[in-house]
């Protein structure tokens, strides 16, 4: 067993765990942070990115020793006080996850980018978006949400909106039903 | 809980000598231990389970497994459909033949059919295997209390799955309940409980605790289905006006160890005269699964690569030579009116004759291709509650693969009850609610709409019934729009959701319902467009743009819709260019079991994908999981075939096919 303190998602936290263990074992197991996934194990997929010092890595390439005294942001730590974060909300909006599976990695992955680049281009985003792979959506999607969130994100960014109150607001409903408008 | 660990066949034919679990039974936290196979049992393909352990930790569980010492003689084995149809040589299985006749299908009059075609074109054409790649991977936790099992599965199907389980494990299906609450993607390979999920609980029944058992991903892709591989030797005939008049099909393909591989043939065009013949043949190899629409992007890159090489024998544009040959319109069959409205959108009038005349390394062109699918639904049930404080929750048995059912759900009952999606609680993903069937065919949305429409609509006559009375109305008076129940025709005389379910009393509204025939349909028809770029000095095909139309009824939700015909797209893409699964034909074993030799489209390879779905409500819901997938890849290959005058007439469009197909074609062509 080793035994460090990190700071994850804002908080300092002491962690105990066997010394082969990599930081995607250590944070869905031993500090019970399930929503960073695992998807190959092998540094290929980006399922299991988180931020380590702010800077996106592939905590299944990561072992856990080396994180002392680090920051580690996982998707949980995205949104704050009870709302979500700007790339979260963008995301769900426009249907860029389905299973969601791939989507804490691109998160986490995306907001480092929006960290760095406030105003990200198309290639900027391709770019910082590609070691993760996505099998459901047809990637166009993370695109847009990314670049929807654009303006809104940033380190200290401006109060984030708050869409999702009324689901219908966003997914116009309309199935059976009299005056059925799909269009958006 | 603890963690299982399977061990697999590292050869793809053997003969099981013995199995020693003694060392791994005295492994440090060690539980449980299972022979899966036994001795004189033959694996059949590389990645077969032959044994399992269950430890305290995942480490340790792996540390045991390597101490099972599982002894084999090695046999010969069957690596490639080539091999497999030889009359002499290795055999698959000591016990089972090679090959067995699969479909057999003859319509009309073959040799008058020739007859009266002005050319004929015979070629040979196939796709390869691809393996599902669900980002989860398969997998469960098991829990028993007694002889009742709870078992948290990845799957696509949670009654279907607890079926599995009862059987397997020679318990009461009432035994067992299947809980799916998220997972990570199915793509038709997650139906059943598997070997992983009967050895999960086998284990935690010996091991007297819950055991998680997951697999890798190279257990994954050796042993979880993928998509069988086709192959057809065909003679086709066309007039000189430009009507098919003969289609004589050989075709097989293998779905790998025991397991069969057949597709439709010809794909969708009106062939009068027509003959097929399919042969299965066996591999040691993992089996196939379902896989989104399954055998249907085979049978159409078999038909459409045929289709443009039948067009420029008699010289039409591959459009018009399409749209004489299509099935008339119909609900069902818009191929017609896509082909003719996608080729303005698309401008497919900018397209060049075969071969882009333009100089230089990159040559750019266009394809098209056409596609169908059923998509029907089917007996769903379901339940709701109104409670008196004005909550609402829906539950069926039905699951969510990242396709949007739970979304679905919510949008159904909230619009029939008239509140915000936020008012009404959809619970999904649970054997203990009302049945619904596994999720494949593209039959969820339509099989689950319906039956929580007709559900809602009980529950609603029953509400009316409590509030009619306070209103001085009858039920059949009161209507249900913004979060109002209220009188028709008069909405000021009404009360709130809220204070009408007060009225409800102490015992909340509680009915069942469930699917019925009228609210959903069968059939799909979609076209497809692509333009792509060949760099043919390096062989590299880049898309630029698909044009997908696409019918799926009645749209439930716009934006889950299109995403599934995004990811169909995509997943297309992926067949045509990327992923490939390569066995070694010296030792059967697959050479790229990852994510990264298996190649998969990321963010950079996508190219501008516009969706057109057409609403037809009249239709009713209609699925759209799979229709979206099947003719990309024939678009995309008729597109490199446009722009390089060269015909791929094998999937995938690696660099080297493409290349070498442009040198056969510079040293004279296969015509
Ligand atoms: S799990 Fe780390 S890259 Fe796939
Ligand atoms: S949404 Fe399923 S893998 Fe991305």
């Amino acid at each position: 067993m080793v035994q460090i303190t990190l700071t994850v998602n804002a908080e300092p936290v002491d962690a105990a765990f066997a010394p082969y263990k990599t930081l995607l074992e250590v944070l869905r197991e031993d500090l019970n942070l399930c929503g960073t996934k695992h998807g190959c194990e092998l540094g290929e997929c980006g399922a299991c990115a988180v931020l380590l010092d702010g800077q996106p890595v592939l905590s299944c390439l990561v072992l856990g020793v080396d994180c002392g005294g680090r920051t580690v942001t996982t998707v949980e730590g995205l949104a704050s006080d009870g709302r979500l974060h700007p790339l979260q909300e963008t995301f769900a909006d426009l249907g860029a996850a389905q299973c969601g599976y791939c989507t804490p990695g691109f998160l986490v992955t995306a907001k480092a980018l929006l960290d760095e680049h406030p105003r990200p281009t198309r290639d900027q985003i391709r770019d910082a978006l590609s070691g993760n792979l996505c099998r459901c959506t047809g990637y166009q999607q993370i695109y847009e949400a990314v670049e929807a969130a654009i303006g809104q994100a940033g380190p200290k960014g401006p109060a984030l909106r708050d869409t999702r109150t009324d689901a219908s607001s966003v997914r116009r409903p309309g199935p059976f039903g009299p005056g059925t408008d799909q269009s958006r | 809980m603890i963690y299982g660990k399977i061990v697999r066949s590292p050869y793809p034919h053997a003969k099981v000598v013995s199995i020693d679990l003694s060392a791994a039974e005295k492994a440090p936290g060690v539980k449980a231990t299972l022979a899966y196979m036994k001795a004189g049992d033959e694996v059949h393909y590389q990645g077969d389970p032959v044994a399992a352990v269950a430890a305290d930790t995942e480490e340790r569980a792996r540390d045991a497994a390597r101490l099972i010492r599982v002894r084999y003689e090695a046999l010969p084995q069957v690596s490639s459909e080539a091999q497999g149809m030889q009359l002499i040589g290795p055999r698959w299985s000591t016990t089972q033949p090679n090959t067995r006749a699969g479909q057999r299908a003859e319509t009309g009059d073959l040799d008058a059919g020739f007859k009266q075609a002005a050319h004929i074109v015979e070629q040979t054409y196939s796709t390869h295997i691809i393996t599902h790649v669900c980002l989860e991977t398969h997998g469960a936790v098991c829990e028993w209390d007694g002889d009742k099992l709870t078992a948290w599965v990845s799957t696509q199907g949670v009654h279907q799955c607890a079926q599995g389980y009862a059987q397997a494990l020679g318990i009461p299906q009432t035994n067992v309940r299947v809980i799916t609450q998220y997972m990570g993607g199915g793509f038709g390979s997650k139906f059943a409980p598997d070997s992983q999920g009967i050895i999960c609980a086998k284990l935690a029944k010996a091991a007297g605790v819950p055991v998680k058992l997951m697999l890798d991903r190279k257990e994954e892709h050796l042993d979880t289905g993928n998509r069988p591989s086709a192959f057809a030797k065909i003679k086709a005939g066309v007039s000189s006006d430009g009507k098919l008049t003969a289609f004589d099909g050989t075709s097989w393909g293998t779905g790998g160890a025991g397991a069969s591989s057949g597709f439709p043939l010809p794909y969708l065009y009106q062939f009068p005269n027509r003959k097929r013949v399919h042969t299965d043949v066996y591999i040691n190899a993992g089996q196939q699964r379902a896989m989104r629409a399954p055998g249907h992007p085979q049978g159409c890159f078999l038909t459409e690569i045929l289709m443009d090489e039948l067009a420029d024998r008699v010289k039409m544009d591959p459009v018009e030579f399409r749209i004489k040959n299509a099935p008339p319109l119909a609900p069902n069959a818009q191929w017609v009116k896509y082909f003719a409205e996608g080729a303005k959108r698309f401008g497919w009038d900018k397209r060049h004759a075969t071969g882009d005349p333009t100089p230089g390394p990159i040559k750019t062109g266009m394809g098209v291709s056409a596609h169908l699918w059923g998509g029907a639904g089917r007996g769903s049930t379901a339940h709701v509650d109104i409670m008196s404080d004005g909550s609402v929750v829906v539950k069926c048995g039905t699951q969510d693969l990242g396709t949007g059912t739970r979304t679905l759900v919510a949008i159904v009952a909230a619009e029939t009850f008239g509140l915000p999606v936020s008012g009404v609680k959809p619970e999904i993903g649970d054997t203990l609610y009302p049945f619904s069937g596994g999720s494949g065919g593209s039959t969820t949305a339509a099989s689950v709409t319906p039956a929580i429409r007709v559900t809602s609509l009980n529950a609603l006559d029953a509400l009316f019934a409590k509030v009619a009375p306070t209103l001085g109305v009858t039920p059949d008076q009161l209507a249900a729009e913004g979060g109002r129940i209220f009188v028709k025709g008069n909405s000021s005389k009404g009360l709130s959701w809220k204070d009408a379910c007060k009225l409800i009393g102490t015992e909340p509204i509680s009915v069942d319902g469930k699917w019925e025939d009228g609210l959903s349909s069968s059939g799909t028809s979609g076209v497809q467009f692509a333009e792509v770029e060949v760099d043919i000095e390096t062989g590299i095909v880049r898309i630029k743009r698909i044009l997908a139309m696409q019918d799926c009824g009645l749209i439930v939700d716009k934006l889950t819709a299109e995403s599934q015909a995004y990811g169909g797209v995509v997943a297309a893409i992926n067949f045509a260019l990327f992923e490939d699964r390569i066995l070694d034909r010296v030792t059967g074993q697959m050479v790229n079991p990852n994510m990264e030799w298996y190649l998969l489209a990321g963010m950079s390879d996508i190219p501008k994908i516009d969706i057109v779905l057409n609403n037809m409500p009249e239709r009713g819901v209609i699925g759209i999981g799979e229709p979206p997938t099947v003719s990309t890849a024939s678009a995309i290959a008729n597109a490199v075939r446009n722009a390089t005058g060269a015909t791929i007439r094998s999937l995938p469009l690696h660099p080297h096919k493409v290349l070498a197909a442009i040198e056969q074609e510079r040293a004279g062509g296969t015509n």
